[in-house]
C-alpha cells in the first residue's frame, strides 16, 4: 500500500510544476515590450497577455525536458504492466575500440570496451552487448592504467561468486557471461568517480564463405527484443523488460536504449591477410579506406569514429583464377591435430535450374521493431519474391505481429489475379504491435503438403525475440520435407536467430540492412534455391584414426557454398593420409580429397592449401559446444549435455552459457564506507527505428493547443499593426 | 507616402489576420472533430448492436467502433475505435489490435488523447470503476489499481497477462504545450469478479 501512495505523490507533484499558468520567470520579460502598449492599456493588457500565452510552448518545452530528466527515475514501477529500466542517465559512459587480424578464414578480433564513471560516486557498469553468432569469446583482460588483470575460465555460478566477493570487497573486477551465442555481458565493478576502466574481449570466428564473397559482420548495438510469455514475479536483471514465463531472463537482454548519446562511438582497425590475391574489398555500411602492402590489407573507417547504431559488414572477393576451392587449417594442441576443412563443390551451370514445382510462402514480420526503415526493406524484399514466382508455382504471404494475417487460407496458383493481391496486401503492411512468430510459423508449417509441390518458406524478419530456442523446436519438429529461407533485416538484426532457423530450416539465410542492395541479395537467393543442391555429402577421415567432427552430418548444401568442417583427430597424420569429401550433385558423384600433413604457410594464390593456423582448437571448441545444445533440443539429457559443455569449455577457455571469464584485482580501490552505485549502461538504438513503435505506444497528444496558440500570435500581431496605425495617425493630427 | 504605406500595412495585417483565423480555426477544428465524431459513432454504435459487423460509423471511415466506455458515473461515455493510429485517435480512443480485444483475458490496451478524449484520465483515481460494454452488448466492469507515468522510450506494454486488464494510456503530462513527448500515463484496471 505504501508503494502505491509514493506513486500516487509523484505524478501529482510533477503535474504542478507543468501547470498551465506561465511561470513567475517569464514576468521579467514584459518589462522589455515596446513602449507603444502605455496609452491604449485595455488593448495593450489584452495583446499582453496574448502574447505570454504565445511563449508557453517554448518555457514549457524547457520545463518538459527538464522534467524527462528526473521523472523515469524517481517514478519506480513495480506495476503490472510497465516496466522501467534502471540507470537510464547512467553516469558510466561506454566507447569502444575494435581490432581484427584476418587470417585466411578465421578473425582473431579484440573489442575494447572503456567504461568511464563520469558521476561522483563510485559505480559498477553493466552492459549488454552483441557478438557475432559464432564468436568464440576466449579471452579477457581487464585494464587498470598500464597494468592488466587475466580473466580466468570459471563455470557461471562460481566466476559470479568470485565477482560479487571482490565488488563487496572493494576491489576492482570484471566478469564476461553468455546470454545467448550472440549476446554477452560485462561487469565492472569499482569504478572509481573520473576514472576510466577498459574491459578488452578477445574472440575467434571463421568466416562465412558463399557466392564468391568471404564476409564478416560485426554487430553494434541490438534491436530490443520481444518477450512472449507471462511476466514472472522475480527478475534476475535490470533491464525494461520483466523475466517471462518463455523468456526466463529477459530482464537480462533487454538493455535500456538510447536514441542519442555523445558516447557510443567505436573505432575499428582490420589487418586482412586473405591469402590469396583479392578483386574487391568493400564495406557495406561505413566508408572505409584500404591501404595493400604486400599482399596484406588495412582496412581503417574513413570516420575516425562511428556511432554503434548499425552493423558494420566487410566482404572480399578473390580473383576468379584464385578462388579457393579446397583449405585446409591445422593446430596442435596437446598432441591433438586439429582441422578446419573448407571445401567448394563444383558449380552446377545455369541451365539446370530446379524445375519441380514449388509451394512458395513468404512469411513476413510486421510487428513493432520492423516499423521505419526495416519494414520499407522487407517490403521490397518481398515484392521483389513475388515478381521470382513461375507460374508452375503457387504461393501465399503471412503476415504476422501479435496476430498472423494470411493473405490466402491456402496457398494459391500464380497468375494475374493472386499477384495483384499480393501486391495490394504487401503494401498496406503496417508494422505494430508484438512479435508471436509461433503462430506465423505453425501456420506455415501446418498446412498439408503437396506431394507435387516442394515447399520453400522465406521468413523476413528482423529476429527480435527472445526465445529463440523455442522457435527451433517449432521449425525443426514440422518442417517435414519443407526447407525454410531466413532473410535478416534491419540496421542490426539477431544474426543468431537467422543462421540457426536456416539451419534447422534446412535453407539459407541472407542479411539485408539497406534498401539499395534488396534487388541483388534477393535475387541472389532466389538463383540459389532454385538451384539443385549437393546432397548426400560425407566426409571421410582415414581408416587409422578416430575423428570428432562438427557438424557431425553434414548439410544439403545450395548452389555456391561450400562444405565446412571442424574436426579433432586422435594421433598424428602420416604423408599420405588424406580426407575424402563426396557428394551427389546433378553432373553425378563428386569428391575431392585434402592431404592432411600440413605442407607450409598458406601461400597466397593457389586455390588448394594446408596451413598452420592458431585458433583451430578453440574453433573446433566452439562448433562442439553448438552441436551439443543442438542434441539437447532434440532431446538429449540436459545434465549430460551441461556437463559436456562445461568440460569443454573450461578445457579451451571459451565463454558459454555454462561458463564465464572473471577477472579480479587484488588490492581493494574503494575506500569501505563509499557507497557504490549500479550502471546499466544503455545500447544505441538502431539506426531507422523508432522507440515508440517498438514499445508500442501510439502518440496521445494533438496539437490544438499549439494552433490555437500560433493563431493567438498571429492576431495579436494584427492587432499591434493596427494600433501603430492608429497612433501615427494620431500623432499626425496633432 | 502615407498612402502606399497603409496599403503595405492593409495586406501585411490581412496576412496577418488570415493566418491567425486559420491556425485557430484548426485548432478549434480537432476538439470538435473530436466531438462530433463521437456524436456519430454513438449511432454507429447501435448499427453494429444490430449486428452489421465492422459497422464504419461514416462511409469512408478505416476504423469501426470495438466498445464504448463508461467512467465517472456516466459523465465520460464513449466510443473506442479499434486501432491506435493518429487518423484514427483524432476521431476517439483507440484500441490497439496487438493488444487483447475487450474484455477478454489478456490486458487490453486503449490509447486516447490527452486534450481530448481522454482528458478525464487525469481525475481517476484508485478504486474507480470503468465499465466497457461490448459489441455483444455485454458490460464488463473494471476497478483501478494502478496509476503511473512511464517512458514510452524505455518501457513496453506488456500485452500478455493471466488477468483480464485493461490500461487506458494517454500523454503526459496532460497540459504540455508540445505534442509527441515521451512520457506517458498509464491507468491500469482489473476487471472486477475474477476468480484469483
Amino acid at each position: 500500500m505504501a508503494r502505491q501512495n509514493s506513486k500516487r505523490n509523484k505524478p501529482a507533484a510533477s503535474r504542478n510544476a507543468t501547470h498551465w499558468h506561465p511561470p513567475s520567470t517569464a514576468l521579467p520579460a514584459t518589462n522589455t515590450l515596446p513602449r507603444l502598449f502605455r496609452r491604449q492599456s485595455r488593448w495593450a493588457w489584452h495583446a499582453l497577455l496574448l502574447l505570454v500565452l504565445s511563449f508557453q510552448p517554448a518555457l514549457l518545452r524547457a520545463q518538459t525536458s527538464a522534467q524527462e530528466a528526473v521523472d523515469p527515475g524517481q517514478v519506480q514501477s513495480g506495476s503490472l504492466l510497465l516496466r522501467m529500466a534502471n540507470g537510464y542517465y547512467a553516469a558510466t559512459a561506454l566507447d569502444t575500440n575494435v581490432t581484427m587480424r584476418i587470417n585466411g578464414l578465421v578473425a582473431r578480433v579484440s573489442v575494447r570496451q572503456a567504461f568511464a564513471n563520469t558521476g561522483s560516486e563510485w559505480a559498477e557498469g553493466v552492459y549488454v552487448f552483441p557478438l557475432p553468432d559464432k564468436a568464440a569469446v576466449d579471452q579477457m583482460r581487464l585494464h587498470i592504467g598500464e597494468r592488466f588483470i587475466e580473466g580466468e575460465i570459471r563455470e557461471k555460478e562460481q566466476a559470479r561468486k568470485e565477482y560479487e566477493q571482490a565488488r563487496a570487497a572493494g576491489k576492482k573486477a570484471s566478469l564476461v557471461e553468455q546470454q545467448r551465442p550472440n549476446l554477452f555481458t560485462t561487469s565492472v565493478a569499482n569504478i572509481a568517480p573520473g576514472e576510466t576502466v577498459v574491459v578488452e574481449i578477445e574472440y575467434l570466428e571463421d568466416l562465412r564463405y558463399t557466392d564468391g564473397l568471404f564476409s564478416l559482420r560485426f554487430p553494434m548495438t541490438l534491436t530490443p527484443r520481444y518477450m512472449p510469455g507471462a511476466p514472472l514475479p522475480d527478475r534476475q536483471g535490470s533491464g525494461w523488460s520483466a523475466d517471462t514465463s518463455k523468456v526466463d531472463d529477459a530482464s537480462l537482454i533487454s538493455p535500456p536504449m538510447v536514441g542519442h548519446s555523445a558516447h557510443h562511438r567505436m573505432t575499428l582497425e582490420i589487418d586482412l591477410n586473405a591469402g590469396m590475391p583479392l578483386d574487391l574489398i568493400a564495406s557495406r555500411y561505413h566508408p572505409v579506406t584500404v591501404t595493400e602492402n604486400q599482399g596484406r590489407y588495412r582496412i581503417d573507417l574513413t570516420d575516425t569514429t562511428v556511432p554503434m547504431d548499425h552493423d558494420f559488414e566487410l566482404t572480399w572477393k578473390p580473383v576468379a583464377l584464385a578462388a579457393p576451392r579446397a583449405l585446409a587449417f591445422t593446430e596442435t594442441v596437446d598432441d591433438e591435430p586439429y582441422y578446419l576443412l573448407m571445401v567448394m563443390p563444383p558449380a552446377a551451370s545455369n541451365d539446370q535450374a530446379l524445375l519441380m514445382p514449388r509451394e512458395m510462402i513468404f512469411i513476413i514480420d510486421t510487428s513493432g521493431s520492423m516499423h521505419g526503415t526495416s519494414l520499407a526493406q522487407a517490403k521490397k524484399a518481398l515484392q521483389r519474391a513475388l515478381q521470382g514466382l513461375r507460374p508452375i508455382d503457387r504461393f501465399n504471404v503471412v503476415a504476422f505481429n501479435s496476430r498472423t494475417t494470411p493473405l490466402f487460407t491456402e496457398s494459391q496458383p500464380v497468375d494475374t489475379r493472386t499477384l495483384e493481391l499480393a501486391g495490394q496486401f504487401v503494401g498496406a503492411l503496417q508494422a505494430e504491435g508484438g512479435t508471436e512468430m509461433r503462430g506465423a510459423l505453425e501456420f506455415s508449417l501446418q498446412r498439408a503438403a503437396s506431394e507435387s509441390h516442394l515447399r520453400q518458406m522465406i521468413f523476413i524478419t528482423d529476429g527480435a525475440v527472445g526465445n529463440e530456442e523455442e522457435l527451433f523446436s517449432l521449425i525443426e519438429r514440422g518442417l517435414g520435407q519443407g526447407r525454410l529461407f531466413t532473410v535478416g533485416i534491419g540496421s542490426a538484426p539477431n544474426s543468431w536467430f537467422m543462421r540457426k532457423a536456416a539451419e534447422v530450416g534446412r535453407g539459407t539465410f541472407t542479411m539485408i540492412s539497406a534498401l539499395n542492395e534488396v534487388g541483388e541479395k534477393m535475387d541472389r537467393l532466389f538463383s540459389k534455391i532454385e538451384q539443385p543442391q549437393v546432397t548426400n555429402i560425407e566426409v571421410a577421415w582415414p581408416a587409422s584414426m578416430v575423428a570428432s567432427a562438427y557438424p557431425s552430418t553434414v548439410p544439403d548444401l545450395y548452389a555456391n557454398e561450400p562444405v565446412i568442417v571442424k574436426a579433432r583427430l586422435t594421433g598424428t597424420p602420416g604423408n599420405s593420409d588424406t580426407v575424402r569429401i563426396s557428394g551427389n550433385t546433378m553432373q553425378g558423384a563428386w569428391h575431392d580429397e585434402i592431404v592432411l600433413k600440413p605442407t607450409g604457410d598458406n601461400e597466397a594464390g593457389v586455390t588448394r592449401a594446408q596451413a598452420n593456423s592458431a585458433g583451430i582448437a578453440t574453433l573446433w571448441a566452439r562448433a562442439r559446444i553448438e552441436s551439443l545444445f543442438d542434441d539437447a533440443r532434440r532431446g538429449r539429457d540436459p545434465v549430460e549435455v551441461r556437463a559436456e559443455v562445461v568440460e569443454t569449455a573450461l578445457t579451451h577457455h571459451l565463454v558459454s552459457k555454462y561458463t564465464s571469464l572473471v577477472a579480479v584485482d587484488k588490492t581493494p580501490a574503494r575506500p569501505a564506507g563509499d557507497p557504490l552505485r549500479k550502471d546499466q549502461v544503455p545500447n544505441l538504438l538502431p539506426y531507422g527505428q523508432s522507440a515508440n513503435a517498438i514499445f508500442g505506444f501510439p502518440n496521445t497528444a494533438t496539437n490544438a493547443a499549439q494552433l490555437m496558440q500560433t493563431g493567438c500570435l498571429f492576431l495579436l500581431l494584427a492587432i499591434t499593426l493596427l494600433l501603430l496605425g492608429r497612433r501615427q495617425r494620431h500623432a499626425a493630427a496633432a | 507616402m502615407r498612402q502606399r504605406l497603409s496599403s503595405g500595412r492593409f495586406w501585411l495585417m490581412a496576412c496577418l489576420l488570415g493566418i491567425g483565423f486559420w491556425q485557430l480555426g484548426q485548432g478549434a477544428y480537432i476538439p470538435a472533430k473530436a466531438w462530433l465524431a463521437q456524436e456519430l459513432m454513438l449511432k454507429a454504435w447501435h448499427r453494429a448492436g444490430e449486428g452489421v459487423a465492422q459497422a464504419v460509423p461514416w462511409p469512408w471511415a478505416d476504423t469501426w467502433p470495438v466498445a464504448r466506455m463508461l467512467a465517472r458515473g456516466g459523465e465520460v461515455d464513449m466510443i473506442v475505435l479499434s486501432g491506435g493510429s493518429g487518423r484514427t485517435l483524432a476521431f476517439g480512443p483507440g484500441h490497439l489490435n496487438a493488444s487483447a480485444a475487450p474484455g477478454a483475458p489478456g490486458n487490453s490496451v486503449i490509447a486516447g488523447h490527452r486534450d481530448t478524449h481522454f482528458r478525464f484520465l487525469k481525475d481517476l483515481a484508485l478504486g474507480d470503476t470503468i465499465a466497457i460494454e461490448t459489441v455483444d452488448g455485454v458490460l464488463h466492469e473494471y476497478a483501478v489499481v494502478d496509476l503511473d507515468v512511464v517512458d514510452s522510450r524505455r518501457s513496453s506494454l506488456l500485452l500478455d497477462s493471466d488477468d483480464t486488464l485493461l490500461s487506458l494510456i494517454t500523454c503526459y503530462p496532460f497540459d504540455a504545450q508540445e505534442a509527441g513527448g515521451p512520457l506517458r500515463y498509464v491507468v491500469t484496471a482489473r476487471k472486477k469478479n475474477q476468480s484469483e
